[in-house]
């Protein structure tokens, strides 16, 4: 290469450096965390306030010690057939089943449906048809095809987060800007590197995106899944609860949902500041 | 050599109407040269370009590099965009190397080129940068070490500096014509400044629109001055020069009937 050899007498260095600019948003947070954290504190207290002067009979709002005190219970000798970890753990192997098809079959079939015509028109149809359902709509014929066991819900679930993956990996391919594939190919990519090395990468934050609202459309549709047919998981937990008026009970239900939701989306947050921390940049 | 014969690129348009974007256009671009295709927009001029990228088929007519026609996209001919399509998710050295890593070069060595070539355009210091926490004047000198890297018979660049402020304008002609005369690459560059074109080009192709079509070529070499000295002011304040500037924004802005007769 005759360059190599030539540039040893280089251009100056540039030296009109751009001060690396602070992470956006940081200084936003920062000072909204601590009036949330208030927030927070100032709806317990009031809870508390509310048990306290008996506001409410507590069979529409317990106390918060005996929601923890029930806690304790459920955790340890459980309800409905199950303790607490024993519900969180089967709702929590529906959802990680759900978001796996979605993942494994969503985001490959809409990396083609983007890529190539053919797939795309067949598939849109179908998935088009059905997305626009209520899952909780076609749960009655699921279970009169599939039964009343794991199968109808993970089915189910699956078919709530596959269609916003495959939808968001669709989107990723085609918002590839035209001239980051003309660059690639003009520096000789092949039609698989073009794929592996600018696609894909592009592809990801529209992913991650729809991920995020799988992840949302999967925990609503179980836990109404489970109210309505299950015989262990969260929702099934909160429903026996109800049927005996055990306000405490469905308040922890309701608080392991509320946990787990927050975890999802920070963990979301932390997938999508370790794998593209690019994003909106460039 | 790069040649183009009469190269023509036709757009089917909304109101049947096709539109010549490229019309006829003949060229040939000898190796160490560098010929700027100036017009005002709408004139083609990137069409060509793009034409010789692979990028647009040509309707009628060929374009070949080296006795081989252009059929598509390929790594021989290294193409500078004016948005800059450095990849956000790698840091500067290995946008440097993409193409080479395309090639199968093994890690080791294509840092090493990417290296040099960094040093070439003068940023060293950033190899291990993201690309989002440079300038644009300084995203586009990356641009160009990665057209350069794989070695390309060919510098294609699509108004490289069109969109940078006229300061950081300058100091980038100065680099392209520090790179030309180091490389002695064969340079196509896309712009619609005259002073730019007559600063940068050994040989100038004035284009005008509808259809887009080479209305008259100069030939000139302010570059190799500019290159050697640095400084722009002696060179746009040449007689010369000026009386080139003068001559081809009077073609550019010929009224269309007036110019069709002017045609070589």
């Amino acid at each position: 290469m005759t360059l190599a050899a030539n540039s040893r007498t280089s251009f100056p260095p540039a030296t009109a450096q751009r001060r690396p600019s602070p992470p956006p948003r940081r200084s936003a947070s920062a000072s909204t965390f601590g009036i949330s954290l208030v927030t927070l504190a100032g709806l317990i207290a009031l809870w508390f306030l509310a048990a306290r002067f008996g506001w409410a009979s507590p069979l529409f709002l317990p106390s918060p010690a005996d929601v923890l005190t029930q806690f304790n219970a459920v955790a340890a000798d459980g309800y409905a057939n199950g303790t607490l970890l024993d519900h969180t753990l089967a709702s929590l192997g529906r959802i990680a089943a759900a978001l796996g098809v979605g993942i494994f079959v969503g985001i490959p079939l809409g990396l083609l449906m983007g890529l190539n015509r053919w797939v795309k028109g067949i598939f849109s149809v179908p998935i088009d048809l059905y997305w626009g359902l209520p899952p909780l709509a076609y749960l009655p014929l699921l279970i009169i095809w599939l039964g009343i066991g794991e199968t109808s819900k993970i089915v189910l679930l699956s078919l709530s987060t596959f269609a916003p993956i495959c939808f968001a990996a669709q989107a990723g391919v085609r918002s590839v800007a035209v001239e980051r594939i003309n660059a690639a190919l003009s520096l000789g990519a092949s039609r698989l590197q073009l794929f592996t090395s600018i696609i894909l990468p592009s592809a990801l934050p529209e992913i991650l995106t729809g991920l995020k609202i799988a992840i949302g459309a999967g925990l609503s549709t179980l836990v109404a899944a489970e109210l309505i047919a299950a015989q262990s998981g969260l929702g099934y937990m909160i429903m026996s609860a109800a049927n005996f008026l055990a306000t405490d009970v469905v308040f922890v239900g309701l608080i392991v949902i509320a946990v787990l939701a927050f975890a999802f989306t920070s963990g979301m947050r932390w997938l999508e500041h370790r794998l593209i921390p690019w994003k909106g940049k460039l | 050599m790069l040649r183009i014969r009469d190269a023509s690129v036709t757009f089917p348009a909304s109101d049947g109407q096709d539109v010549h974007a490229l019309d006829h256009v003949s060229l040939d671009i000898a190796p160490a040269s560098i010929v700027v295709a100036v017009g005002a927009s709408g004139c083609g001029k990137s069409t060509l370009l793009n034409a010789i990228a692979g990028f647009l088929p040509l309707s009628e007519g060929t374009i070949t590099l080296d006795g081989q026609e252009i059929v598509a996209p390929g790594g021989d001919r290294g193409v500078v965009f004016q948005k800059d399509t450095l990849l956000p998710w790698a840091n500067v050295l290995d946008n440097v190397a993409l193409g080479l890593k395309y090639r199968g070069v093994s890690r080791g060595e294509r840092h090493e080129r990417s290296r040099r070539l960094l040093e070439l355009v003068g940023l060293a210091d950033f190899a291990e940068k993201p690309p989002y926490e440079l300038s644009g004047g300084m995203r586009q000198r990356v641009g160009i070490a990665r057209a350069l890297a794989t070695d390309p018979k060919i510098l294609l660049m699509d108004e490289p500096f069109g969109a940078l402020d006229s300061l950081t304008r300058e100091t980038m002609q100065q680099l392209l014509a520090s790179v030309w005369a180091k490389t002695g690459k064969q340079i196509l560059f896309i712009t619609h400044s005259i002073e730019e074109a007559l600063t940068l080009g050994t040989t100038i192709v004035v284009m005008s629109p509808r259809p887009g079509r080479i209305v008259a070529r100069f030939d000139a070499d302010f570059v190799r001055d500019f290159a050697e000295s640095g400084d722009i002011g002696p060179i746009q304040s040449h007689p010369r020069f000026i009386e080139l500037r003068q001559e081809i924004r009077s073609l550019i802005h010929q009224p269309e009937g007036a110019r069709r007769g002017t045609l070589q």
